[in-house]
């Protein structure tokens, strides 16, 4: 193999690990705007809370008091973030999207999920500090070698972790009945409810998903990013953007979408340097909006575009 | 199918789209018009009064420090107002904007040696012209599409004022800006804006005179023209409005007038670094519009001031008043959802038809 090649591999695959890590945080906000017609700016505190949560579980209580190996630790705190997210979307859905939902209008829950944005934020500053944590994942330090290239285990961990998040809500969405009911509830509201589906239920089911997701990838994401209070901004922007390129609310674009943003990230380090990120994925994003405006899958979606 | 953005006063009862009349037809003779209209001289002799006690008020430097912020704010607020409120486009890029107005300011200032007030007239320019080129997205796009587009323009901005670095200085920021020079006035003692009772009074004056400005376009042909096309674009066009171009006139005069709060920012603080320009910012002034009441012209000043000194008041809570704020904010929404203004205005009329109902 070439040099080139080589390179062109390496990245690519820390691409792929990345874009996994993305599109975790992006499903939940593209499954609640896809149900709901919803953006949720407290999202990107989901992930903190969940990253949070993962610290404590595989750092203090699963190896600490438990005395459990920091593998088995790492893994059971994936769950408990997961956990922590979907408990935490079932408590925001009921005190803010609840009883704002059928008021006929998108801009007052987008601020109050500002409210609760900044409410999160400044809860977990005064619980936890300014001080970044130091969130070791027992797996990165193994690497594993193919040929020339390298990559940590923690990597596989994220790519399998993600792949089967992915792969179980998509065979829910497609091969149960709530799942189907759940698809029917996201193209059409009113028509969905007349035949007799509790979308009541079934939307604050979305925000579960969404929220044990986006926790779940706050324990991924842990170790990589610096954990703060305000840590979940930094990915949360990148998320909104992947969510647009891929077509607001399409499951499928996403999930491209977060990859592809995973790939061009890692490509855009090795050849610019990483302060540009941002602005390489923004003007990808606006170039988008100018060239195909309905996202890489379109969807007859026709009053947004 | 839906219009994203609804605001107060043309939630409750839906009325016709109404467009400029042919007759008056062309935005000169309906700014003219406009100037014609009886203005509410009391309120402005009152508002006028307000901000001349205000500092004497307040007269500690910490408090007149707060009363420039809100000044800013309430420019700021209102800009936003004009796209969101009357417009009906969702806007999250107005943090860009003012960026726009503080760096262009301060680089025409300290490195090419500008007069500050030509480098401010510069960059409200910049600013303004920057928000019609926003606007080709705006004509394209809609609700929450165009509310991402325009986060990603905040975000942009933000990125280039760190990377850019040999003009911007990065995120080391750039040092010692000093506050616009003192005016002599004729007759008057020289006036300088160092002090900030006078930097006040200055960006208080610039609030009132947009205000003023915005408070007859809003009433004029024009403002109906955009009020047309927040509540329905479609019906709108049928009707000859070309949607585009109002667009256009409205994120241009919104981003002029973010660029120009922009203006006077560096100048106050002395520094001036990429992070007061994140695109949170973006989120608080469309907060203030929220909670004042959007599609009104009292409901963002109103905004402002809440939001500008509810954290200072709650400084009680020591290193809680923050996630109180969060709180208040969302309760404001869950419980006024049209904003403080429309809280207000029903409770004036629940008093008009004798006393509170049970």
């Amino acid at each position: 193999m070439t040099d080139l090649l080589l390179l062109f591999t390496q990245q690519t695959i820390n691409g792929i690990y990345l874009g996994c890590l993305y599109v975790l945080v992006a499903l939940g906000l593209t499954l609640i705007y896809g149900v709901m017609n919803q953006i949720n700016f407290a999202h990107a505190d989901f992930v903190t809370v969940g990253a949070f949560a993962a610290f404590f579980v595989a750092t203090r209580w699963a190896t600490k008091w438990l005395g459990l190996p920091d593998t088995t630790g790492y893994l059971l705190s994936i769950v408990a973030a997961l956990g922590a997210g979907a408990l935490l979307g079932l408590v925001v859905n009921a005190a803010v999207f609840a009883p704002l939902r059928n008021r006929g209008d998108e801009l007052r829950p987008l601020i109050a999920t500002i409210g609760v944005s900044v409410l999160l934020e400044n809860g977990q500053l005064a619980l936890f500090g300014p001080i970044p944590f130091q969130f070791d994942s027992p797996f990165a330090q193994h690497t594993i070698r193919l040929g020339r290239i390298f990559f940590s285990q923690q990597s596989v961990l994220v790519v399998i972790v993600a792949a089967l998040a992915i792969g179980g809500l998509y065979a829910f969405m497609k091969f149960t009945f709530l799942g189907k009911a759940l698809r029917a509830v996201s193209q059409d509201r009113e028509t969905a409810g007349l035949m007799g589906i509790n979308e009541n239920f079934l939307i604050a089911l979305t925000i579960v998903i969404a929220s044990a997701l986006a926790g779940m990838a706050g324990a991924l994401l842990g170790p990589v990013i610096v954990l703060t209070p305000f840590a979940g901004a930094s990915v949360i922007v990148k998320a909104f953007a992947i969510v647009i390129i891929g077509g607001f609310g399409n499951m499928e674009g996403t999930i491209i979408a977060g990859i592809l943003v995973g790939i061009i990230e890692a490509f855009t380090v090795q050849y610019l340097g990483s302060g540009v990120i941002d602005l390489v994925v923004f003007v990808l994003l606006l170039v988008m909006l100018v060239v195909r405006p309905t996202g890489l899958i379109a969807e007859r979606r026709e009053e947004n575009v | 199918m839906s219009v994203p953005v609804r605001a107060a006063d043309g939630g409750a009862a839906p009325r016709a789209p109404v467009v400029a009349r042919r007759g008056e037809g062309g935005p000169v003779s309906a700014v003219a018009a406009a100037l014609r209209r009886p203005v509410r001289w009391p309120a402005y002799a009152g508002a006028l009064v307000v901000i001349a006690l205000l500092p004497i008020v307040l007269g500690t430097p910490y408090w007149r420090g707060i009363l420039v912020v809100c000044a800013m704010n309430v420019l700021l607020a209102m800009s936003l107002n004009l796209v969101i409120g009357y417009t009906g486009q969702l806007s999250l890029g107005q943090s860009g904007f003012f960026a726009i107005g503080a760096y262009v300011t301060t680089v025409l200032l300290k490195s090419h040696g500008w007069n500050f007030w030509l480098a401010a007239a510069a960059a409200v320019l910049a600013a303004g012209v920057v928000g019609l080129l926003l606007a080709a997205f705006a004509a394209r796009l809609r609700g929450h599409y165009l509310g991402i587009a325009s986060l990603g323009f905040a975000v942009i901005v933000y990125q280039v004022l760190i990377n850019w670095e040999s003009v911007t200085k990065g995120v080391r920021g750039i040092y010692g800006i000093m506050p616009p020079p003192p005016v002599a006035l004729p007759g008057l003692p020289e006036i300088s804006f160092g002090n900030q009772a006078a930097l006040f009074y200055l960006v208080a004056g610039l609030a009132l005179l947009v205000y003023l400005v915005l408070d007859n376009l809003v009433r004029s042909p024009i403002g109906e023209t955009l009020r047309a096309i927040r509540e329905d674009e479609i019906s709108a066009a049928s009707l000859g409005v070309d949607s585009a171009r109002w667009k256009a006139f409205s994120f241009g005069l919104s981003a002029a007038i973010a660029g120009m709060a922009g203006c006077f920012y560096p100048g106050f603080v002395g520094t001036l670094v990429p992070d007061a320009f994140n695109i949170v910012e973006s989120f608080t002034m469309l907060a203030m519009v929220i909670v004042g009441g959007m599609g009104t012209m009292i409901g963002p000043v109103i905004g402002a001031v809440v939001l500008t000194f509810l954290p200072e008041l709650l400084r009680g809570f020591g290193d809680l008043r923050l996630m109180v704020y969060g709180v208040a904010l969302t309760l404001v929404v869950l419980f006024m959802p049209g904003g403080i203004v429309q809280a207000a205005r029903a409770l004036v009329a629940r008093r008009a038809q004798g006393g509170p109902r049970a």
